[in-house]
């Protein structure tokens, strides 16, 4: 037996012996054994998760200690990334926004679907492809990066949406553990914008799963706190830790085109060239926000302070934004 | 052209035939499952119980069935909204038909005039014309329409619905709903018995098989199995029907005695056991263990697990030409 046999022979028994144990008999008290499909899926990405936070600290933590770009002697402000991470790449917060977004997608697609209106897919046009299905991954990877982008790109640009984002950037110890720091209702809307592309592109959000668990390792080692950079044409090519420290720093590059803020890109930089939004800096700087209120020390480690702050800075714009402007 | 080299030419095209005929039965026996998750089906060397390739179906296929003249393996692309036609003795794609929109489970009429599909992510059911699939009729069916079985005359479709533990019965002559009973928790697995008397319900949240009176729409008994029972295959005699039990850890399939409604035999299937086929000579049980990436292989003669072979993710469908009759 091959070791890639063995490892998922591995993987397939504690999978199974967790929904064995733990999952199916609470669903079949319940009565809810038809999600019994979908809990083995959500195992499955609790496993990956597991594996993937394994490997991201076993691979990035090393370069964080080998070459980091600042030393801190108190990391406690770290530890909050920590617990969202977890929550996050463990499936919680996941399972919080797909819970909430799936009756409401799932209603409107039904309502599409029974109109007869089916989106095309990316094989409809081309079904060369449905022989190459590596080939049609990387293709739906680049349109869901370059939904990411404009996501992103968003979030600094509306002043509600900002108001959310800025708990992603308050955090001036950036580490691998930043990338799932985030407001949850900036998880839940960014929940709805990837159902909404899933919708256009004619492709269910569960079938990206894989995809997604793949991406995040790219995107811890996009935060980790290490002198890395992929060189010139390697920065053309995948956000590197260097390349998105950019997009990090306390102070933004001059230039109105960074005025609200440079190297949107989760994988790919070239939607930053395509868009005029990308700086190749040197160096690396320092990172988070200008905002007393954002830097203080019980903002900076609590999760529910956090929590409670986005929520007030988003009500405010929100409330900016829908009254009447005065006259001068 | 002179007629000595049509000849000639006629000759050497049938030498190929039969060469090409020789080859085809001398390759083994296959048998084809199909990944769900990795969206592949697996072929599978039936003499030596061994995956020996894989081929490219869609997005996230669910269950396949065989035409019924068994030339084709039809595969469901839920994701892809499509039907893939695969040759069962190849496991080579024949064709596709797009625009199904998200089929789960397939059924053809027993009179061959209906193809039904079951849209279980989306709470729908569409009737098509099964020569041409071309659609004739779209009808809500909330919720999560699973699986599905025709009366023997054509009459009706019965449909389960998962989440609304109840069975959906539609009028195929006026394409509509023609009534909803209720039934236990999460029905899944549905089988009309070879009488045409009553169908027989796989209820997965308390592991029985449900009796119902069909036309008159009255659960007549509950025969406990097991632990998740989810599907039901029939041995091919016209008596007795396997029902799959899909727990995990505690997999097993029983099998069922219709004349009697009493379980007469239960055997270990461990991976969550889900969709069967027999051998035609009622020697060999096969089934998909969903949650193993494995397709079990029961000898039925000494009633163990005779092999266990490793396929794709999420398996969820198997099928081989040297099947037993579906009765």
């Amino acid at each position: 037996m091959n070791l890639l046999q063995q490892f998922l022979d591995g993987f397939v028994r504690v999978q199974g012996w967790l929904l064995d144990h733990v999952v199916q008999p609470p669903l079949l008290a319940l009565g809810l054994g038809s999600y019994l499909e979908v809990a083995f899926d959500g195992v499955e990405f609790f496993l990956y998760g597991v594996l993937q936070l394994s490997v991201a600290y076993l691979l990035l933590r090393p370069l964080e200690a080998l070459r980091p770009v600042e030393q801190w002697t108190d990391r406690k402000a770290v530890r909050v990334d920590v617990l969202y991470t977890f929550l996050d790449r463990l499936g919680i917060i996941p399972l919080a926004v797909f819970a909430l977004l799936s009756p409401v997608f799932l209603g409107l697609e039904g309502w599409l679907r029974f109109h007869d209106i089916i989106p095309p897919q990316i094989e409809d046009l081309l079904p060369s492809l449905e022989a190459y299905p590596l080939v049609s991954f990387f293709i739906y990877l680049l349109i869901l990066d370059f939904a990411e982008y404009w996501r992103h790109r968003l979030s600094h640009t509306l002043r509600w949406w900002w108001a959310l984002h800025v708990i992603h950037h308050s955090q001036r110890q950036m580490s691998l553990w930043t990338d799932s720091r985030n407001h949850l209702l900036d998880d839940l809307i960014g929940g709805a914008w990837f159902a909404i592309i899933a919708l256009c592109i004619g492709v269910p959000p569960g079938h990206f799963v894989g995809l997604m668990v793949a991406v995040r390792i790219v995107e811890n080692l996009a935060h980790v706190n290490a002198r890395i950079s992929f060189g010139r044409w390697g920065e053309q090519m995948l956000v590197s830790p260097r390349y998105h420290r950019w997009h990090h720093a306390v102070d933004l590059p001059p230039g109105r085109a960074y005025r609200l803020g440079c190297n949107f890109a989760i994988l790919f930089p070239i939607w930053d060239r395509l868009f005029g939004t990308q700086y190749l800096g040197e160096g690396m700087p320092a990172t988070g926000v200008r905002s007393p209120e954002l830097a203080s020390p019980a903002h900076a480690d609590r999760f529910w302070v956090q929590q409670k702050d986005g929520l007030l800075g988003f009500g405010k714009a929100l409330r900016a934004a829908l009254s009447p402007r005065r006259l001068p | 052209m002179p007629s000595s080299l049509r000849r000639m030419l006629r000759q050497l095209a049938s030498l190929a035939g039969l060469l090409c005929t020789l080859a085809v039965q001398a390759a083994p026996p296959l048998a084809i499952a199909l990944n769900s998750a990795d969206g592949t089906i697996s072929l599978i060397d039936m003499a030596a119980y061994k995956t020996i390739g894989k081929a490219v179906a869609c997005k996230e296929p669910h269950h396949l069935m065989p035409s019924p003249d068994d030339k084709s393996v039809i595969v469901a692309c839920s994701a892809s909204n499509q039907l893939v036609f695969f040759d069962p003795l190849t496991g080579k794609e024949q064709r596709r038909i797009r625009n199904i929109s998200d089929p789960y489970q397939l059924g053809f009429s027993p009179d061959g005039k209906w193809f039904v599909s079951n849209s279980l992510r989306l709470d729908r059911v569409d009737l098509y014309n099964a020569a041409d699939f071309k659609l004739r009729a779209r009808l809500h069916a909330p919720r999560t329409p699973s699986h599905m079985a025709f009366d023997a005359n054509s009459k009706f479709v019965f449909i389960t619905l998962q989440d609304s533990n109840e069975v959906m019965a539609i009028d195929l002559k006026t394409m509509k709903k023609a009534w909803v009973m209720p039934v236990g928790p999460t029905p899944a697995g549905i089988v009309m018995t070879p009488d045409n008397r009553y169908l027989l319900v796989a209820i997965m949240g308390e592991g029985y098989v449900e009796v119902i009176d069909w036309k008159t729409q009255q659960t007549v008994k509950k025969v406990p199995t097991d632990t998740a029972a989810h599907n039901l295959h029939p041995r091919g005699d016209g008596r007795y029907y396997f029902v799959s039990n899909r727990s995990v850890g505690g997999g097993s399939i029983s099998l069922l005695d219709t004349k009697t409604m009493a379980v007469v035999e239960k055997y270990d299937v461990p991976g969550g056991p889900d969709d069967m086929e027999v051998r035609a000579d009622g020697k060999e049980l096969w089934a998909t263990a969903r949650f193993a990436r494995r397709v079990q292989v029961v000898d039925l003669t000494t009633k163990t697990l005779k092999a266990s072979i490793p396929v794709g993710s999420s398996p969820h469908g198997v099928f081989f030409l040297d099947h037993a009759p579906r009765k």
